[in-house]
């Protein structure tokens, strides 16, 4: 039985105190819901989730762990809200409560306890590479920062192996660091945990000040945006797709394999392109591949659709039907590739994990940029 | 030694409430050559200014100050008040205590000591300050308006009806503007075309009115009261004054695939053509670009068929000087390209429809006669309205285009009237501010149609399900339900954004004035002074200064017409005296100033080997003055020991 | 007491005093340091008023003018940036830091320019500290 309610203005200051004074800005046009794409598949109303936010009214807990910061509805907010922020603000304002939802606190808690979220050992950070690779010194021009899960996930290892191998060939001057390096924590800031964030931040920070780096490459488009925008700025960062299409536009790197008109479509991550606006770098490397026919899903570029990875999404176990990777998947299908191109460790375990419940192996394989190029460079 | 006067003023609680005014009296009263200094509540009202005027008689005073608003506010009403006084207008200073002092400090003892200090700087400035004489010029009584729509129109006609010569100057082939384009208008539904072509036809007939069809202004000389204008005629390729309209070559020319513009690129026209039957004048123009003749060398067939031996290929375009007094800037707007928001569709998909594309397929002079005939032959079964697109956002213009919410509902009832389609309308905020518009609201909501409260996010052709094959699906949030929806339609129809002439900023700078941040020209004040712009004698009328309806585009036209007539009403206007003048003695004849001066003021007396200023030229900038290596030139009321006694008032305390 | 800079500043009629009025009726709040003398053109400005001022104690001069291509008089501007560029160097040539002299162009429609200026101004100039390089001691004889 409904009953009259009063704001709850409380819950609305602690949300602007915790980062979300952009929930003032909004008049609940609705263009966010209809752009989501959870808005299709789930009960996920981030309009609403920003009026109950404007209210303090009750309900605001149920879904707030669903929107995977993909930037979508920011795009396209025609007031300029910044949506993200008032989402982490809600996240650390119930996480700081000590209501973090259970799938979450296992990752969460190893990156605090072993400063990665695989619960994997952090003395065998290096242990991926099983061959003769330079360690970075002062005088090292790149560092390539290996992002937790291409340390750590079986399945992204080969792309770290993949990284290395190329920037090996390319004759670049590069360097690895120790294990005393962690997470970037990028993970940690959108599920609300600011002071585990600030944490892991300090620690990557002190490490890159006293080997004095100044140029840094990544494969996660998630370090990319992290060490860009949200680390102190005093670094060059580079995603490996930039720095692959500057190689093989300058000779290089030459891919020499013919794929044999080999149909690809490539999946933009929401990091990499919507957040950083990168969407020419890899298709210039993909089309330079020899017997490559590029295809493009509907939903791309600017309009990609997520993996439903980011914002703690990979760590959640989400019912068939409520899979935004599935949806992805079907729509590769759609286009005839057989091969499913990303630049993200994170998309690519999501993707992953989709052909495999969709039973899709004959049909489409997941591969990561990196690892097309060192094929083709055979 | 002066006899200053002092006068600070609250304006009600907009400058006490931060400034002290009557420390900021005590304080002018204590300066050396002060000898009264007062408050009071409201120095511009007539009690205000009778007490000025008391004063000035009273002490003897033979220069004021006023410290109180802004000068751009009310100077010239000062100024009036020492003339009435029996004092030269220029021994005024005002003083601006309020948009620069106590609207921006909100610590009263530094508002305060700030009012104090620019007091000071004007009390050093006034003892230097000499009478200027009034400087008056003739007037040109005739007037040119700039654009031929309904805002053109409406002036034209106004000014004429007082006997005044009017130009009315117009970029392309035909008067009417937007308005020609629209079947009916909201909320009456008055037949556009009705309302509108009498007064195109009120234009032609009208002898005061020279019609400049095909005509654009490359350059404004000169000042208020006193404008050279320079008009292009454009090569019609027909001369017009041979020409009776009997539209034989139109008939039998055989380039038939030009995109006619009247009609948004749905429907054709010939290469030689009139945009749309009423067109005024009914005169053809050829377009180069489609004209077999241009292109290949060949054909000429409407030259053979015309009886009149009107047609004229080797025509160029031509210049004409027209002098007038004052000018009327009503040069419209444009539709926003929607193609960029490629969530949307338009341009993608056939379906997507933008307003005037509408506008052209209910009218019954339209590509299709007035029927609801879609690209694909088809009649919608269901359409679509998305508001906002391209307004109210950040991304594209951060502004309300006003007339979108109106025109929407237009469609609604209208597509209700001629099809039986489901028609759906997605909103943010129905604004329906006018006389009958909330009304229409309510007719148009009786009439089914459904209202979605939410911003349209997507439009697609990708479906998902049997019921939506063959249809473009509409992907929007219902707020008010909190349901995200997937509305299968045959037919979207956009409103895109309102936005200025894609040269609306070098048209601007032909005129001299100014735009604001949406690139509309900027009016002197956007509520007291919504017509004038910073140039006198240039005024606005319609879209050309911000999105409104036609009601509020005839207001405006009726009200630029009055102003041009503040103009060319008068005889002779007076101009501002502070122009410059050189000191024989000092020049040296280098000729700096007649080399700097954009408005060829200064030249140089070959017998006497100084320069001399032609002060009806002179606009009174100071370039010159400052440019001069001797200090010869002498910029009336900004002279140099004016400007450094003032800083020396300012720096002092 | 934390110093307070005197500056002066120097509008031109038709943009920065107006845009600095815009800054106003929308209550925009900036610093009350600067003190605005009004001109018709940034053209007018003869460098001997610049040196002047800071003989007479400011610790800081900000021009505004028009943005290029809109000066009402149309080139005014331009030969003021020219001549107001070389007055700096002037400046800098005897010893006083260039820092304290700014040219800004600020349209009559952006009073959040004039209002930022102001305060970054005024902040550069409270750094800098009092200005006493040129500050003469005794009344100047005009």
């Amino acid at each position: 039985m409904a009953s009259p309610v009063a704001p709850y203005l409380e819950i609305s200051q602690a949300i602007e105190e915790a980062g979300g004074e952009a929930l003032r800005k909004c008049y609940q046009c609705g263009t966010c819901t209809g752009t989501c794409p959870w808005s299709s598949i789930t009960e996920f109303n981030i309009r609403k989730l920003i009026r109950q936010g404007q209210f303090g009214f009750d309900g605001i807990e149920e879904f707030m762990w669903y929107c995977s910061t993909c930037n979508f509805c920011v795009s396209r907010c025609p007031r300029g809200v910044e949506i993200i922020d008032v989402v982490r603000a809600v996240r650390r304002v119930y996480s700081e409560g000590g209501l973090l939802p259970e799938s979450l606190r296992v990752f969460v808690g190893s990156l605090s306890s072993r400063g990665n979220p695989w619960s994997g050992d952090p003395d065998k950070r290096n242990e991926w590479y099983n061959g003769e690779y330079p360690h970075f010194s002062e005088d090292t021009e790149y560092l390539y920062f290996t992002c937790c899960t291409v340390c750590y996930d079986p399945r992204n290892v080969r792309v770290a192996r993949a990284t290395a191998e190329i920037l090996d060939r390319a004759g670049i001057s590069w360097g690895l660091l120790g294990t005393d390096v962690n997470c970037c924590g990028e993970s940690a800031g959108k599920v609300g945990d600011t002071a585990l964030f600030e944490r892991l931040k300090n620690n990557n920070e002190e490490i890159f000040k006293s080997n004095k780096v100044k140029k840094i490459i990544v494969n996660s488009p998630h370090c990319y945006y992290t060490f860009k925008k949200e680390y102190s700025g005093k670094y060059e960062v580079i995603h490996i797709t930039e720095l692959l299409a500057d190689l093989i536009r300058d000779g290089k790197i030459v891919p020499k394999k013919d794929l044999s008109e080999t149909k690809i479509t490539y999946h933009d991550p929401c990091y990499l392109g919507r957040h950083s606006g990168i969407y020419d770098a890899p298709r210039d490397i993909l089309r330079s591949i020899p017997g490559v026919e590029l295809v493009e899903m509907e939903k791309s570029r600017e309009q990609s659709m997520c993996c439903g990875g980011g914002g703690g999404g990979l760590w959640t176990e989400r019912s068939k039907g409520e899979r935004l990777s599935d949806l992805r998947m079907e729509e590769a299908l759609g286009t005839g590739a057989t091969v499913l191109a990303t630049a993200c460790p994170y998309c690519i375990s999501m993707l992953e994990d989709s052909v495999k419940t969709m039973n899709a192996d004959e049909k489409i394989k997941v591969k990561d940029i990196t690892e097309l190029i060192l094929d083709s460079l055979e | 030694m002066s006899r200053i006067g002092v006068f600070v003023c609250h304006c009600g609680s907009n400058i006490a409430k931060t400034v002290r005014v009557d420390d900021v009296a005590e304080f002018a009263r204590d300066l050396p050559d002060v000898v009264m200094a007062e408050s009071y509540k409201f120095m511009c009202s007539t009690p205000g200014q009778e007490l000025i005027q008391e004063k000035i008689k009273e002490c003897n005073l033979d220069r004021v100050i006023v410290a109180a608003c802004s000068p751009l506010m009310h100077e010239k009403t000062f100024r009036k008040v020492l003339e009435n006084a029996g004092l030269n207008q220029y021994l005024l200073t005002i003083v601006n205590i309020r948009e620069q002092c106590s609207w921006v400090i909100e610590d009263m003892d530094k508002a305060t000591a700030k009012a104090k200090a620019l007091v000071n700087g004007a009390v050093h400035r006034a003892r230097l300050l000499d009478s200027l004489a009034s400087r008056f010029v003739d007037v040109n009584s005739e007037v040119m308006i700039v654009g031929g729509g309904i805002a053109g129109i409406q002036a034209a006609l106004e000014l004429a009806s007082t006997g005044k010569k009017v130009y009315l100057v117009e970029r392309s082939p035909t008067i009417g503007g937007h308005m020609a384009q629209f079947d009916k208008t909201f909320p009456t539904l008055d037949c556009s075309a009705c309302i509108l072509t009498p007064k195109m036809d009120a234009v032609l007939q009208n002898p005061n009115i020279e019609l400049m069809t095909s005509c654009e202004v490359t350059e404004v000389k000169g000042f208020v009261g006193n404008f050279d204008v320079t008009v292009k005629q454009k090569a019609r390729y027909v001369d017009h004054d041979k020409c009776n309209g009997c539209l034989t070559c139109v008939e039998k020319c055989p380039a038939g695939k030009g995109l006619s513009e009247f009609d948004e690129g749905l429907g054709s026209r010939k290469a030689i053509y009139i945009p749309f039957p009423q067109s005024v004048p009914q005169k053809p123009v050829i377009d180069r670009e489609t004209c077999i003749y241009f292109k290949k060398g060949k054909c000429r067939l409407c030259e053979k068929v015309c009886e009149q031996d009107a047609i004229d290929f080797e025509q160029e375009d031509t210049y004409h000087d027209v002098k007038v007094g004052a000018i009327i800037v009503a040069t419209g707007y444009s539709l926003m390209d929607t193609k960029p928001l490629v969530q949307y569709g338009y341009g993608k998909y056939p379906g997507v429809y933008h307003s005037l594309e509408v506008e052209r397929l209910f009218n019954s002079t339209g590509p299709t006669e007035g029927k609801v005939v879609m690209r694909n032959g088809e009649e919608p079964g269901s359409i679509a309205i998305l508001h906002c697109i391209g307004s109210r956002d950040i991304n594209y213009h951060e502004y309300c285009s006003r007339v979108c919410c109106m025109y929407a509902l237009k469609f609604a009832h209208l597509f209700k009237e001629k099809t039986s389609a489901d028609v759906y309308q997605l909103y943010i905020d129905m604004r329906c501010f006018g006389k009958g518009y909330e009304e229409f609201y309510n007719r148009v909501l009786a009439e089914n149609v459904k209202f979605v409260r939410g911003k349209a996010a997507r439009v697609t052709d990708v479906t998902g399900s049997p019921e939506e094959e063959g249809k473009l699906i509409v992907e929007v949030e219902d707020t008010l339900s909190s349901q995200f929806m997937r509305l299968p339609v045959d037919m979207v129809v956009l409103a895109p954004a309102m936005e200025p002439r894609a040269d609306a900023v070098d048209v601007a700078r032909i005129f001299n004035i100014g735009v604001d941040k949406d690139r509309f020209f900027r009016e002197k004040h956007p509520k007291l002074d919504p017509l004038s712009t910073t140039t006198d004698g240039v005024f606005l009328a319609g879209t050309c200064q911000g999105p409104k309806d036609i009601p509020d585009t005839v207001a405006q036209a009726i009200g630029a017409a009055a102003e041009a007539l503040t103009i060319v009403g008068k005889k002779q206007l007076e101009l501002e005296a502070a122009t410059v003048y050189v000191d024989p003695y000092v020049c040296c004849g280098c000729q700096n100033c007649v080399r700097v001066c954009t408005y060829s003021a200064p030249s140089f007396d070959i017998e006497k080997k100084v320069s001399v200023i032609n002060e009806v030229l002179c606009k009174g900038c100071g370039l010159c003055a400052a440019s001069c290596p001797t200090g010869a030139i002498i910029a009336r009321h900004f002279t140099n020991d004016q400007f450094i006694g003032e800083m020396e008032g300012l720096m002092e305390f | 007491m934390e110093f307070e800079p005197k500056i002066l500043g120097i509008a031109c009629n038709w943009c920065t005093y107006t845009g600095a009025d815009l800054a106003g009726t929308t209550r925009i709040q900036y610093p009350h340091n600067v003190r605005v003398a009004r001109v018709m053109c940034s053209s007018r400005i003869n460098p001997a008023f610049i040196f002047r001022a800071f003989q007479l104690g400011a610790d800081g001069v900000l021009v505004g003018g028009c943005e290029p291509g809109d000066c009402h008089y149309s080139t005014g501007n331009y030969y003021a940036r020219r001549r107001l560029a070389i007055t700096r160097k002037i400046l800098e040539f005897a010893g006083l830091e260039p820092e304290r002299f700014r040219v800004e162009w600020i349209s009559a429609s952006d009073g959040i320019k004039f209002a930022e200026v102001v305060k970054e101004f005024t902040e550069e100039i409270r750094a800098l500290g009092p200005q006493t390089k040129f500050k003469v001691k005794k009344d100047i004889e005009t």
